[in-house]
């Protein structure tokens, strides 16, 4: 038992990485209203960008800046080029997540194709320790750490005082409402795409950072946990998205340490399903609507 | 070759039938079913409890409770259990979640399912999976092996055939005029009076059943099942075979199954070899994708499509002359009540 205040920074570094990946998954869901399957795909995609860039001499830091923009890029250029054309053909809602679907199979096996099937892992420097009470970090864990906090700052500065981020939350609460007050929702759809695309990126580095190593099935498998944490938080809701992955990532990190790593999702899986039933639209659902900030 | 035909022939027969299972729950009723993977595991899992015997500390496997019954029996309790799993599932996720919700979180909890067999070697010998699995009437029968399997080619083109009957009866029946209305609908059919909740949740036990069926006919003919082979995307492979079929045709969907499981997930094999097994995995992985996609942006109501129906006076119900008079009555007083 006195693992668990130690794995507790453990749970903070996997919730670090999960905060932006549920954000911007969250977020381009409540503008554009597609359920993106592929979100995971494209982390694995952009964690490969960053070790290409690692390979070629880069830090590990600016291959992860690298890594987000492609990421934000191949995003916008994904909806424009292939989700927007078929919305406008009148895909139902179903049809976009199978679109999703397709598109996560074969992002994931390109990626398997280039790179081969083994993993691979970013060049680390020496980790020196870094003790916060029982808790210890490595500094790239506290980097992961600090780039967690600055998506969680940046998103909420984003979305609370800019005007694209205004445009956003309105979009998001009522597209036609939003559109006859002269905002451009296909603009606003764009942008969603390329903020969700740039966070995702920035999570598939920093996976594959606190992982050790990059695979190309990593980013399908953590897509589970962005879900959860999404989910967990209420559809949509950015702030519930943060809390989310708070809570996930400290569950999955605490339940490895009290009932063996095997079983850690399926306690964090457990806990996602019982809120659900209690509060069938997520945590901060009915919070974040009161308050307007949805 | 022909051994190699015939095996592939049983799958196929077995794809069609899991996917007769998703299409009823998607295809007809909208449900989007992303756990359909797990009813056709819990079937595999459960017809080999009750075909492999009880375990014994010696065995080489572990799991935690089995019997051993004579054919039909393994199967018809893997249908049950494919139906209570789908009455499980439905009364957490259908009755109060929001369409997407439902679909996200039967996501997680089809990974849940195979992190908990991976997790437990005791429950189901982990991550290795069952093995040996008996396959029925194989000791009785002195066939060879092509003999046999033509044998159990029959046997679930049999089995195959009673489901279809079954659905198809199911659709044109006034209970499917319910499911496409739940589909087309939520709102309108909660407004004419159907209960939308228990609707799907009838859809998840019937689908559920005939999926959970598919996997013991293939868990028989293999002998083998493993936490691996049914993982999530899987799922999309089923999805996929039901949209480029054609969602709602049973005809259709068995198109599609025969299509995707036949041709591109077991007919690459019998490509000529080249590169590496990861190469060809991802290849077809990929050729998947790209028919889904196709299928969506060219022909989105697949293959077969859902053939429109028109109500023409006077004419014969499909459960006329199998029921008796009074259930017409009982069912014409209960629409009009609702």
């Amino acid at each position: 038992m006195n693992l668990v205040l130690p794995s507790l920074g453990f749970g903070i570094i996997t919730a670090s990485t999960l905060l932006p990946a549920a954000v911007g998954f969250t977020l381009q869901f409540s503008a554009t209203g597609v359920l993106n399957i592929a979100f995971g795909a494209q982390m694995t995609f952009a964690a490969f960008i960053a070790y290409v860039c690692t390979q070629a001499g880069l830090s590990i830091w600016l291959a992860l800046a690298a890594a987000a923009v492609c990421g934000a890029l191949a995003s916008a250029l994904l909806n424009r080029f292939l989700l927007t054309p078929f919305a406008r053909r009148g895909t139902t809602f179903f049809g976009m997540v199978v679109v999703t679907i397709a598109l996560a199979l074969l992002v994931e096996y390109a990626v398997e194709l280039i790179w081969g099937p083994l993993p691979v892992s970013y060049p680390l420097t020496a980790p020196g320790l870094v003790h916060v009470g029982p808790m210890s970090f490595t500094h790239s864990q506290l980097v992961v750490l600090a780039i967690g906090v600055v998506f969680a700052i940046g998103t909420h500065a984003l979305l609370r005082y800019t005007r694209a981020g205004k445009a956003i939350r309105a979009v998001a609460d009522n597209r036609d409402l939003a559109r006859s007050s002269g905002i451009s929702a296909q603009r606003i759809t764009d942008l969603a795409w390329l903020v969700s695309g740039l966070m995702g990126g920035a999570a598939g580095v920093m996976l594959g950072i606190s992982l050790s190593s990059v695979s190309y099935t990593m980013g399908d498998t953590f897509l589970l946990e962005i879900v959860a944490a999404a989910v967990l938080g209420g559809v949509g809701q950015v702030y519930g998205a943060m809390l989310g992955a708070l809570v996930i990532g400290v569950l999955l990190q605490e339940s490895a340490i009290v009932l063996g790593g095997a079983y850690a999702p399926i306690s964090a899986f457990a806990v996602l399903i019982l809120v659900l039933l209690i509060r069938p639209t997520g945590i901060l659902a009915g919070a974040a609507k009161a308050k307007g900030v949805s | 070759m022909d051994y190699y035909l015939l095996t592939v022939c049983i799958y196929v027969v077995v794809g069609i039938i899991a996917c007769w299972g998703l299409n009823l729950q998607f295809g007809e009723t909208g449900v989007l079913n992303f756990a359909a993977v797990l009813f056709v595991a819990v079937g595999a899992y459960t017809a080999s409890l009750f075909s492999l015997g009880h375990p014994t500390p010696a065995s080489y496997q572990q799991y935690f409770w089995g019997t051993s019954l004579p054919w039909p029996l393994p199967w018809l309790a893997a249908g049950v259990a494919g139906g209570a799993l789908g009455l499980l599932v439905g009364l957490l996720v259908l009755r109060r979640l929001r369409g997407d919700y439902q679909a996200m979180v039967l996501l997680v909890v089809s990974t849940m399912g195979t992190y908990l067999v991976s997790a437990d070697p005791g429950l189901l010998n982990g991550s290795i999976g069952l093995a040996s699995i008996p396959a029925p009437f194989k000791s009785e029968l002195h066939t060879g092996q092509v003999g046999y399997e033509l044998f159990y080619l029959g046997l679930s083109v049999v089995t195959a055939l009673i489901i279809f009957e079954v659905l198809r009866r199911i659709n044109a029946s006034p209970l499917g005029r319910v499911l496409r209305a739940v589909r087309e609908n939520e709102q309108a059919a909660e407004a004419v009076g159907h209960n939308v909740a228990a609707t799907k949740l009838m859809v998840m036990v019937v689908g559920g059943a005939v999926a959970a069926l598919a996997g013991a006919i293939e868990v028989q003919f293999i002998g083998a099942w493993a936490p691996a082979g049914w993982t999530y995307p899987e799922t999309f492979g089923l999805f996929a075979a039901v949209i480029v079929g054609g969602r709602g045709n049973l005809g259709g969907v068995a198109v599609g199954a025969f299509l995707v499981q036949g041709l591109f997930l077991e007919g690459t094999v019998l490509l000529p070899n080249f590169g590496n097994p990861d190469v060809i995995g991802a290849v077809q992985w990929m050729s998947l994708a790209t028919l889904i996609l196709l299928f969506l942006w060219f022909r989105p109501q697949g293959v077969i499509p859902e053939r429109q129906r028109r109500f023409r006076e006077g004419q014969p119900g499909p459960l006329r002359g199998l029921l008796p008079a009074q259930a017409f009555a009982r069912v014409g007083r209960g629409q009009q009540n609702a």
